[in-house]
């Protein structure tokens, strides 16, 4: 990395890490810095601006962060910290390689490049069953991302990450929502992007684009907040001409339940909610899946000591610095989960549920920290119903 | 025909004894074939079978010694099942699950070993390359 390069005034400009007060809100609040980790978003700001002959600190601290934002969440000078970092990132890995640490050997990077193969010919709907409706062309999409891969690659921590693309789509087909899964469906490359390769991202963006065109598709419906994240925010810088609509599936279900006529089965449960980064604090949902969980009859959401904005990283993104750090942060929000006295761990990003799945089976603990964890999807998908009223009209309709 | 890339990954021990005794003996290997020598197949994850795909492999084969042979304990146990894993993920890819094979051998079974890589490089000729690689192609780092 040549620090006299011009785009790194540019990022210091643009993400506003001029109007840094140097109050350290930032580091103090950090997970990784909290867990014990000598890494400070205040001076790595402080470096980058004033001192960048210290070219190995701020190289490693780019490659530090968890893009968590809650670092931004409370920064007084609305520092776009965690675009900054991204965009780092791009930069180091153009310049110096992608030489950023990856979990698990970078697997995970692997097969995401592969997908950049404009001739790859996947096989990848196996878990389509019978019960489940779906489309090859039309307007509405589902967006399923890398969970049959991650099915695969984590059976050995038992984590079910398909039992959420399978509910979302039960929840879609409820609301008479059939809709397009590709056959041909890449990942959305974010963990790509946040490891620094642009060029393979910017490949995915695109090959998923024209895979969605091909198939009449207007409006994609996501369940994994990153997928979400990716084609709300990046897609429309990079796909020239992009016109689709990115929705999640709980503003589609919102949108549904407020005409009137679902309800909910009661479940008597206390469950408590993690909120994932890329939904809560980067695209500002915290209380819509509290709303809809809440209009569950007799079930208590408990909330965790921290939640909402404040809600606690699960520890790693993008699969880069899986390390004793990230462990204690995990263990230290399984705490937290056990602490409400929950029954039952609700999460709304495929990723929360494996990290927090792996911590959970922690030799050291012995279990103690186990509690049943599943998606948001998949509770409503179990308890939504018509109401009496409603499924007359239907079955009048019909 | 086109030419195809096909890799071995071979552990130290049994495998490489045989390896090392067949190419001494002047038995001949394919011209396409190359191979990694690692301490023990134990050693070696997921991500190591499937970036040998991401950096052009047509074919992998894992030489391994046989369960009860390893010196270190359960490196054959660990390499079948990540060798199980990393086909279920080439299967979903489309790269297809004979791309990627694992056998086991003991120290004197040269003839055997050079066999089985031969039939491993003529399976995958017949293949033809595997047409699922990056579109941008890596330089190993």
């Amino acid at each position: 990395m040549k620090l006299s390069d011009p785009r790194i005034k540019q990022m210091i400009r643009q993400r506003s890490l001029y109007m840094c007060l140097e109050c350290g809100k930032c580091s103090a609040s950090c997970p990784r810095m909290t867990a014990g980790k000598e890494y400070s978003p205040r001076l790595l700001a402080q470096k980058i601006i004033a001192e960048q002959e210290d070219e190995a600190f701020i190289e490693n601290s780019v490659w530090e962060c968890l893009t968590c934002a809650l670092c931004e969440e409370r920064c007084p000078s609305d520092v776009e910290f965690s675009r900054f970092i991204v965009e780092m990132r791009a930069l180091l890995a153009e310049t110096k390689g992608l030489t950023g640490y990856r979990a698990h050997d970078g697997a995970l990077h692997s097969w995401m490049r592969l997908m950049t193969s404009p001739e790859l010919k996947q096989n990848r709907l196996g878990w389509i069953g019978p019960e489940l409706r779906t489309a090859s062309q039309g307007p509405v999409a589902f967006f399923t991302g890398c969970a049959p891969y991650f099915d695969v690659f984590f059976s050995g921590i038992e984590v079910d990450t398909l039992s959420i693309v399978r509910d979302s789509i039960r929840l879609l087909n409820f609301i008479d929502v059939d809709p397009v899964v590709l056959a041909e469906e890449r990942c959305c490359g974010h963990d790509l992007l946040l490891t620094g390769d642009t060029e393979n991202f910017k490949t995915l963006c695109q090959l998923n684009y024209e895979e969605l065109k091909k198939a009449g598709v207007e409006e994609v419906v996501f369940s994994c907040p990153e997928c979400y994240y990716v084609f709300d925010r990046y897609m429309p810088e990079i796909v020239p001409g992009y016109d689709l609509k990115a929705t999640l599936l709980i503003d589609m279900l919102r949108t549904e339940i407020d005409k009137g006529g679902i309800s909910f089965r009661p479940l008597e449960k206390r469950v408590t909610y993690q909120d994932p980064c890329r939904l809560g604090r980067l695209s500002n949902r915290i209380e819509e899946p509290r709303a809809l969980v809440n209009m569950v009859p007799d079930l208590t959401l408990a909330e965790m000591e921290n939640h909402g904005r404040s809600a606690n990283c699960c520890g790693n993104s993008g699969f880069i610095n899986c390390d004793a750090y990230s462990k204690a942060i995990q263990l230290e929000r399984l705490k937290e989960v056990k602490a409400t006295k929950a029954e039952l761990l609700l999460t709304a990003c495929p990723k929360c549920m494996i990290h927090l799945t792996c911590a959970m089976r922690d030799p050291v603990r012995r279990g103690s920290l186990k509690v049943a964890i599943r998606d948001m999807a998949s509770l409503l998908a179990e308890q939504i119903e018509w109401s009496e009223e409603a499924q007359t009209r239907r079955l009048a309709k019909a | 025909m086109e030419p195809v890339k096909i890799l071995g990954i071979c552990c130290n021990w049994s495998p490489y004894a045989s390896y090392n005794a067949a190419e001494r003996a002047g038995i001949e290997m394919p011209a396409n074939f190359r191979l990694i020598r690692v301490m023990c197949i134990g050693r070696i994850n997921q991500a190591l079978i499937l970036r040998a795909f991401e950096f052009g492999a047509d074919g992998v084969i894992v030489l391994e010694c046989k369960d009860e042979d390893c010196r270190y304990g359960p490196g054959p146990e660990i390499g079948h099942t990540n060798v199980h894993r990393v086909r279920r993920l080439i299967d979903l890819l489309g790269i297809g699950q004979r791309r990627l094979v694992e056998r086991s051998f003991f120290a004197h079974e040269k003839e055997k070993l050079a066999e089985a890589i031969w039939e491993f490089t003529a399976r995958i000729e017949a293949m033809g390359p595997n047409s699922a690689k990056p579109s941008q192609e890596r330089e190993a780092s």
